[in-house]
């Protein structure tokens, strides 16, 4: 090789040397980059794989009637209309409420919900029960007390009751398990009533009826034994 | 016999604040105060728990079904709501309770008594709104576990709120609560007759 050859050779790997050096931290960023997308937290994997039902483009929008709590006095629910495209399918229209519902209003204060809580599945039995399944967060992040487990109960049942007429029961699941307790204090075992005027009573009067003051009383269940139990619906 | 719960214990704490408040402290000091004051006004008094144990909600509830003519009160802070408030509440109607050869399943003991639990509910929030301002005038209906499973007038009395600065403001609350409660349970004595049980009383 001669020395012209060589000076160009040298002269060529300077300069693929001097293009490396500039183009090295902005290939490090990009792997950076690359690197937290494919590994996305589990919350967020869980987000993305429950994420609310989107609305298409023929569902209607009309005013859904979201319950939170009240400005005015935060141990009560307060209704406030929101504008939803929300679908006639009752299981999809119900995720979509829910969903907003979890995300909460606009004054944060407000939320009856835990923001990291998450719905991972809807279904309606043919008899009007739905089957709420929730993330463990919204056991884990509610506080824990009476009033505010009842509170956060009765948003979702009244959220359902005004916007979902099919929906006549509602059982609340976390992560797939029926739990004894929201968060230490209200009952998950049982259903709750969600649309009082469809539920009527079945069987033992105790002592003397009396008008519940709360949407969500407990409904006992009381499927008869023998009878297969109807098939869930699922989108 | 009056059953004093003093709510969660052991490992479970409860509701907790950001000063350190635990419920399930609070609520055995509570019980404590409770205690005296029913047992002034000559009532037989047993707990759920006296030391930090955690026994479940079927070992609490046994404790007052196991009694003829008991009534069974759980205490309990909040982890929210509007500080020095006391609310009281008892379970719904359960219509769908089923018996069974005139049996009554553990699951829905407390269905023959909803209606007694209301009126003792009603008295105690009464004599707690009076000392409580902003406390509710009336009892209230929640789905509350620990109630469902008692054969007993059952209610909860829940203190507003861990969330306070100094522990001295919940501690201030007790012997309110305690005379509302001795002061509600003494009203609501005469009207409790079970059926069938004639002459049961606390």
């Amino acid at each position: 090789m001669n020395g012209r050859w060589r000076t160009w050779l040298l002269i060529g790997l300077g300069a693929a040397v001097v293009v490396a050096a500039i183009y090295f931290p902005y290939l490090r960023r990009r792997v950076k980059t690359a690197a937290k997308i494919q590994q996305p937290t589990e919350e967020q994997a869980r987000r993305e794989l429950t994420s609310p039902s989107p609305a298409s483009a023929s569902d209607p929008v009309v005013k859904a009637r979201m319950f939170w709590a009240s400005g005015e006095d935060q141990t009560r629910l307060a209704s406030i209309n929101v504008e939803l495209a929300l679908s006639p399918d009752p299981v999809l229209r119900s995720k979509q409420v829910l969903n907003t519902l979890l995300a909460g209003p606009v004054d944060s204060e407000l939320r009856t919900l835990p923001p990291d809580a998450a719905l991972l599945a809807f279904y309606l039995l043919p008899d009007g029960t739905g089957i709420a399944d929730f993330s463990e967060a919204l056991g884990t992040s509610t506080p824990s007390g009476i009033q505010s487990e009842q509170l956060a109960v009765d948003s979702i049942a009244r959220t359902l009751e005004a916007n979902v007429p099919q929906v006549k029961r509602l059982k609340i699941l976390i992560h797939g398990q029926e739990m004894e307790t929201l968060a230490g204090h209200l009952d998950l075992t049982q259903m709750f009533v969600v649309n009082t005027k469809a539920v009527q009573p079945t069987s033992l009067s105790p002592a003397a009826p009396v008008k519940p003051r709360s949407n969500t009383a407990p409904v006992a269940a009381s499927a008869p034994a023998g009878n297969s139990p109807p098939r869930p619906r699922q989108r | 016999m009056v059953v004093l719960d003093p709510a969660h214990g052991g490992t479970d704490p409860g509701a907790r604040g950001a000063q350190g408040i635990r419920e399930s402290d609070l609520v055995l000091d509570l019980t404590f105060q409770v205690r005296r004051a029913l047992e002034a006004q000559g009532f037989q008094v047993t707990q759920t728990r006296s030391g930090n144990e955690n026994p479940s909600f079927d070992d609490r509830s046994a404790m007052a079904n196991a009694q003829r003519g008991a009534v069974f009160v759980t205490l309990h802070i909040s982890s929210t709501g509007l500080p020095g408030t006391a609310r009281v509440y008892v379970l719904a109607d359960m219509p769908g309770a089923v018996t069974t050869g005139g049996m009554l399943s553990w699951d829905f003991a407390q269905a023959p008594y909803v209606i007694l639990s209301r009126k003792f509910g009603d008295a105690v929030q009464g004599q707690l709104a009076q000392r409580f301002k902003g406390s509710p005038n009336s009892v209230q209906i929640a789905n509350v576990r620990q109630l469902r499973t008692t054969a007993a007038p059952a209610i909860a009395v829940e203190l507003s709120s861990v969330s306070v600065q100094d522990r001295g403001e919940l501690d201030k609350m007790m012997p309110g609560v305690a005379d509302a409660i001795a002061r509600g349970l003494a009203a609501f004595r005469p009207s409790y007759v079970v059926a069938g049980e004639a002459g049961a009383r606390p």
